[in-house]
């Protein structure tokens, strides 16, 4: 990707990691922007983040949103990767093995509430998956992030992490795409969107669907994504697409054409994080290492 | 420096004046209070400003000037004040422009406070979509935004404070809110006129559950619906009580609102000082009895009038612009509608 050295030294001299230019440091960005430098063998810029990542860790096990927020943990589960990944670098640590193993425990133990069908015509509200916050229904994007989390650490096989497959894989719209993670509400379909359809191929990489709807929400991304996609959007579109071996012949130019507005823009390490990653390719670190069609 | 909203009621500020109040207590010791004289003398008042024949391309910097100042807001008091903009960009997509608060009256809002001399921003946290960037292109409002040189705040993923919850219809004890929200001296909820399939119809009190932080409460905001719609919806506006609105009505959205509903061009902006009465006049505009709506049933009287004889009507009448709004075919919505319209 052209760019991608600005983008790197962006990322690497941020003085912090934030959702956007200058606002305070959050989990998320900081646990994006590790990963991406540690994908791009800056291991030395990714240390400082992986070590504030750990230094936020709850006794429970979970990492907050920021250091002054430490609930919801929704979170913990993008911080499990990067330590994960640091783990197979040259900076491992055993203080990370020992906080994967905690938040490991953590995400075992939270699952989203579960309830009658309000729509019966709509998703299964029986399948645990994850919420944004304890107590709440389980939606599409931390169960996606749980998911991927699992996988990376190596519980993949999991009954829980075999549930979270099943409910992203219920949740996509039958025509193809997702939202936030509901499919049909007073018997009218709603309409997908492109980051959280990103996301939810990313997690689904190698999974078998006897449904046809991960290929079609594969489809939809391929007709809506272009080089004016937002970044967020475009850069999850692409990393989902890359999961699936659908990544479109544009995809570099697209990360291009969205590197050059985000850094004369706001060059936040959210945004510049996911392009970093989604310039990988097929070789992103966040796809998941399982065979094609090995889950089911 | 002055307030330039009119005192606006909480549940623990009861705008009753002393006299209203002995009166009031006189008449409970006595057992009168069930006369409708008395109850009547019991609740609040508030202007509600309603202009007709709007449209995007028109002059609506003046409409919106005119209306805020009919409805009470005295801009000598806005002077060097923090005036946030919060316009409801829930789901954006270019293909259904019904759904959202259109660039071109914010604009025109924000010209009007500027021209005032306050300090301006735009803000929301969409309920249901993460890339914001995404929505304030989809929507047309970032480009609208640099257009007129306006910042626009991403309230999903601010600093965040907390306020004790001051409605406490609900179980939360506080709630989160971004900083710019706390601090703001005034919130102009911008909601857009249309139908909502759980609740009956979404205007300025609903408006405000788009300042509530995502990266704290997620999205959906589903720790509100666990909480309760209604309660949260009061508990939110009672919280937040320097809050005034302004409804784009121009082109409205019926049917299975809030995302999915039909165009329904209605050429109206519904302005005022009391997010109660506004949404009150907006449910009889279309067609809804706001004392069914259910965070109406909790505001009224304690937020703000909803009987129609406690709001005053400046501009033109709701009456005169009235035109109901189909809803999808479910009991719980077919009975939000006023008993003397029929609409199917």
């Amino acid at each position: 990707m052209v760019l991608l050295d600005d983008v790197l030294a962006r990322l690497a001299t941020a003085e912090t990691c934030g959702y956007h230019q200058g606002s305070q440091m959050a989990t998320e960005p900081a646990a994006l922007t590790a990963l991406a430098l540690l994908a791009h063998r800056r291991e030395t810029a990714a240390l400082p983040l992986l070590h504030w990542l750990a230094g936020l860790q709850t006794a429970e096990g979970n990492v907050g949103i920021s250091a002054a927020q430490s609930t919801p943990g929704w979170p913990t589960g993008w911080a499990m990767m990067a330590w994960q990944a640091a783990q197979r670098s040259p900076i491992a640590d055993p203080k990370f093995a020992l906080a994967i193993e905690r938040a490991v425990q953590w995400a075992l133990q939270t699952q989203g509430e579960t309830m009658e069908a309000v729509n019966p015509q709509g998703h299964d509200t029986s399948i645990p998956g994850w919420p944004w916050v304890e107590g709440t229904h389980a939606w599409l994007e931390p169960t996606a992030m749980n998911s991927l989390a699992l996988e990376h650490t190596g519980h993949g096989n999991h009954p829980r992490a075999r549930q979270a497959l099943e409910l992203l894989q219920d949740r996509q719209l039958a025509t193809g795409g997702c939202n936030y993670g509901n499919t049909i509400v007073f018997g009218q379909k709603l309409l997908p969107h492109l980051e959280p359809t990103g996301l939810c191929l990313l997690a689904l990489a190698g999974v078998f669907d006897a449904t046809g709807r991960t290929g079609r929400s594969a489809e939809y991304l391929l007709r809506e994504l272009s080089a004016r996609t937002a970044t967020i959007s475009l850069s999850y579109g692409l990393l989902g697409l890359a999961a699936q071996n659908r990544l479109p012949e544009g995809a570099d130019d697209w990360l291009a054409a969205a590197a050059a507005r985000t850094l004369a823009r706001d060059a936040s390490s959210y945004k510049l994080s996911l392009l970093a990653l989604a310039s990988l390719g097929t070789s992103c670190p966040l796809i998941p290492p399982r065979a094609e069609g090995t889950a089911k | 420096m002055t307030n330039p909203i009119p005192p606006q009621p909480t549940s623990d500020t009861n705008p009753i004046d002393r006299r209203t109040w002995l009166i009031g207590a006189g008449a409970t010791m006595a057992g009168l209070l069930t006369l409708p004289l008395i109850r009547r003398a019991m609740q609040m008042t508030a202007p509600v400003f309603v202009a007709r024949n709007q449209r995007y391309d028109g002059p609506l910097e003046q409409t919106i000037r005119d209306g805020l100042i009919a409805t009470g807001l005295d801009p000598a008091g806005l002077r060097g004040k923090r005036v946030l903009l919060k316009p409801n960009l829930v789901e954006p997509s270019r293909r259904s422009p019904q759904m959202t608060t259109n660039p071109a009256v914010i604009i025109a809002a924000a010209e009007v406070f500027r021209k005032w001399g306050a300090h301006v921003t735009v803000g929301e946290g969409p309920g249901h979509v993460r890339d914001t960037e995404m929505a304030l292109d989809e929507s047309g409002v970032q480009e609208a935004l640099d257009a007129s040189q306006l910042t626009f705040d991403d309230l999903n993923y601010s600093e965040l404070g907390w306020l004790k919850n001051a409605g406490r219809k609900s179980k939360l004890k506080g709630l989160f809110f971004p900083q710019q929200v706390i601090e703001a001296d005034l919130i102009v909820s911008m909601p857009k006129m249309k139908t909502h399939h759980w609740v009956g119809y979404t205007g300025a009190l609903k408006n405000l559950y788009g300042v509530i932080p995502g990266v704290k409460y997620g999205w959906p905001k589903n720790v509100l619906h666990y909480a309760g719609i209604p309660q949260t919806i009061y508990d939110i506006n009672a919280s937040l009580p320097k809050a005034i609105a302004i409804v784009d009505g121009i082109l409205a959205m019926e049917g299975d609102g809030p995302i999915l509903g039909s165009a329904k061009p209605m050429g109206l902006l519904v302005i005022g000082t009391n997010s109660t009465a506004v949404d009150a006049t907006l449910g009889r505009i279309m067609g809804f009895d706001p004392a069914r709506i259910g965070y109406l049933q909790l505001a009224g009287n304690r937020l703000g009038p909803v009987d129609d004889r406690c709001i005053e009507q400046r501009g033109e009448r709701w009456q005169s612009v009235a035109s109901p709004f189909t809803v999808i075919d479910f009991p719980h919505l077919q009975e939000l509608r006023a008993t003397d319209v029929l609409v199917t």
